[in-house]
């Protein structure tokens, strides 16, 4: 298994790119890209992503790079994968990067159609848990309590009403291959999973937690520390489902939601009872892994 | 936010005013550009401030790549964020300057170093076109709205400090430009492999891998400085760092301070903290020389 030491000097993701400073997506982007390699296909719908990465006549991605639309990642890197094994081209990593609206919301479709037609490619959603790019307006994938524009904090409502869509449980539904989580917060398993993603056939779906500081109102310097409470508090769970085996990959001290919650401006607002609500919702969702490790073992 | 302040300002007494910014993606900490119009009679020009009357520069690091004074009218006054007093101010040609260290001020005052609010105070004492009591009325009206009372009169607190700490003089000439290459061909003339691989045009490298004509490092406040006989190379600052802004070396890293961007994450997951954090006019001789934005 590779270490953060024996990663490759060489970045394919270069610097140069237009992030906010501390941008969890632009980790995410330049770790993916050491572990995939040169020999690969790059797609991104719109999002941060594809505006702080490329941006006429510039591009971070020292790969191949296509953007078509929002909601078509999957399919377009599908066609992508799909033309480059008509060129005789089929070791070529053909990998998706979008955002949590690219995916939960409007790319759904796409992507359920890739998985079930088990297309060749890896799909990795960086989840900043918003629509960023566009202002930071709430997605599928923004957590219960969070601010954004559109979950503004009023006298009825505080923040977002609803809790956030489950993804990956949605993409081992489909029975693909091979569906995990990550956070930046762990680079070995990060790495590790990066790599399988890297090594296997069919499709390949990578949900990483991207800390943004900008839309979660936090420090730059702290993302990589959020990353981490987010996995300690039972937040953010690390899985893995693999040829049909769910894996919990590690078992969070459970710390008080509350540490990870008081260190962002999204959720400043929230009350005892709503902190109590998130601190519930983590005892039922693991509740909820453990038995799904008992199904599918 | 500046911009509208001033607007706000103006209008109180009694003017019509128009704030806006400029057109384009906008990244917290990259190069922004915002215009205010301000007028006695109705304004209908709603086009950009192509001649400024007055031209402000939040971040004076800016002023090595940008001209600032390109579209400044004769006659008009620059208003600068710096430590230097006006005659250590290089321009094109020499202009009516007034300088303040709004950095110090805000960091002092609001204790983050937000510049947008006290740079106004030197903006009313430089071109006495406005009122200090108007510009603070105008923050406590925008910064007020975003951030609840105390925020906003911390802000109008921000903009007194600066005003009486501004000086006024003239800036010197000399500063040269070399003009800006733009690559802007037509849809027939793009190479055929754009999406494929780096490609060389007359404005320099363009494609997948090209980014890195970019220079970040003019975005920071604060930077990493690296203690070396501290660092234990275990690399997880080069690991982390979102802009690959960390070297990896035989013995220790460095950090490459022409895209360093100062978000600090490299600082705070050095376990043996040979990292330090220091505001960057202390590492001002490792700025890229020639930056792009
Ligand atoms: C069909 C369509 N609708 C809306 C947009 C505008 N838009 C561009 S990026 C974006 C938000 C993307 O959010 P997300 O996928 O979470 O990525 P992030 O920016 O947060 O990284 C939106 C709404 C678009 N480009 N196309
Ligand atoms: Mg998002």
């Amino acid at each position: 298994m590779t270490t953060v030491k024996e990663l490759p000097v060489q970045d394919y993701f270069t610097s140069g790119h237009t992030a906010c400073p501390g941008c969890g997506g632009a980790m995410v982007a330049r770790i993916a890209m050491k572990v995939f390699g040169p020999n690969t296909v790059v797609y991104h719908p719109a999002s941060c992503m594809l505006i702080f990465s490329s941006t006429y006549p510039n591009n971070a991605f020292k790969v191949p790079f296509l953007h078509v639309l929002f909601e078509n990642s999957a399919v377009c890197a599908a066609g992508i994968k799909r033309a480059l094994n008509r060129l005789g081209k089929s070791d070529v990593n053909v990998v998706a990067f979008a955002g949590d609206g690219g995916t939960a919301d409007i790319g759904l479709q796409a992507l359920s159609g890739a998985a079930e037609r088990n297309e060749d490619i890896i799909y990795i959603m960086y989840d900043n848990e918003a629509y960023m790019n566009t202002g930071i307006q709430r997605s599928s994938s923004t957590p219960f309590g969070a601010w954004t524009t559109t979950t503004p904090v009023g006298s009825v409502h505080a923040g977002k009403v609803e809790f956030k869509k489950d993804v990956p449980r949605i993409m081992m539904a489909h029975d693909v291959p091979y569906v995990a989580t990550a956070s930046i917060a762990y680079p070995t398993d990060f790495i590790k999973k990066l790599e399988k993603a890297k090594a296997k056939k069919g499709f390949r779906y990578l949900q990483v937690l991207a800390p943004c500081p900008t839309g979660w109102k936090a420090e730059s310097s702290k993302m990589v520390e959020l990353a981490r409470m987010a996995v300690e508090t039972g937040i953010w769970t690390l899985m893995e489902y693999e040829d049909g085996k769910y894996t919990v990959n590690r078992t969070p001290k459970f710390s008080p939601v509350q540490d990870y919650l008081k260190a962002q401006g999204r959720f400043k607002h929230l009350t005892p009872e709503d902190i109590k609500k998130i601190q519930d919702w983590v005892k039922s969702k693991w509740e909820k892994d453990k038995a799904l490790e008992q199904v599918y073992k | 936010m500046a911009a509208q302040a001033l607007a706000a300002a103006a209008f109180r007494e009694g003017n019509h005013a128009l704030a806006f910014p400029f057109f384009g993606a906008e990244r917290r900490g990259a190069p922004v550009l915002a215009f205010a119009r301000v007028d006695s009679k109705k304004i209908r020009q709603r086009t950009q401030v192509y001649k400024p009357d007055y031209v402000v520069v939040l971040d004076d690091k800016l002023m090595g790549y940008v001209d600032v004074t390109a579209g400044l009218k004769e006659g008009g006054t620059l208003v600068v964020n710096s430590p230097l007093p006006p005659e250590k101010i290089v321009t094109e040609r020499p202009v009516k300057c007034a300088t303040v260290d709004a950095t110090g001020v805000a960091l002092e005052v609001l204790g983050v170093p937000v510049t947008n609010s006290a740079i106004l105070g030197a903006f009313a004492k430089a071109t006495g076109q406005i009122k200090l009591e108007s510009v603070e009325k105008g923050i406590m009206d925008i910064f007020g709205a975003r951030l609840g009372e105390k925020g906003g009169r911390k802000n109008a607190d921000a903009a007194r400090k600066a005003f009486e700490k501004t000086t006024a003089g003239m800036s010197v000439g000399g500063r040269k430009f070399k003009p800006v290459k733009k690559w802007l061909p037509d849809y027939k003339e793009l190479p055929l492999s754009l999406g494929l691989r780096v490609t060389m045009t007359e404005a320099g490298r363009v494609g997948p891998g090209s980014f890195d004509v970019n220079k970040t490092g003019s975005w920071r406040t604060f930077a990493p400085v690296l203690d070396d006989a501290k660092c234990t190379n275990c690399l997880i600052c080069w690991f982390y760092c979102p802009d690959g802004a960390v070297v990896r070396g035989e013995k220790h890293v460095s950090v490459n301070y022409d895209y360093c961007k100062g978000c600090g994450v490299c600082v705070e997951v050095c376990a043996p903290k040979a990292l330090k954090w220091v505001r960057t006019e202390e590492v001002e001789e490792k700025l890229p020389s020639e930056a792009i934005a």
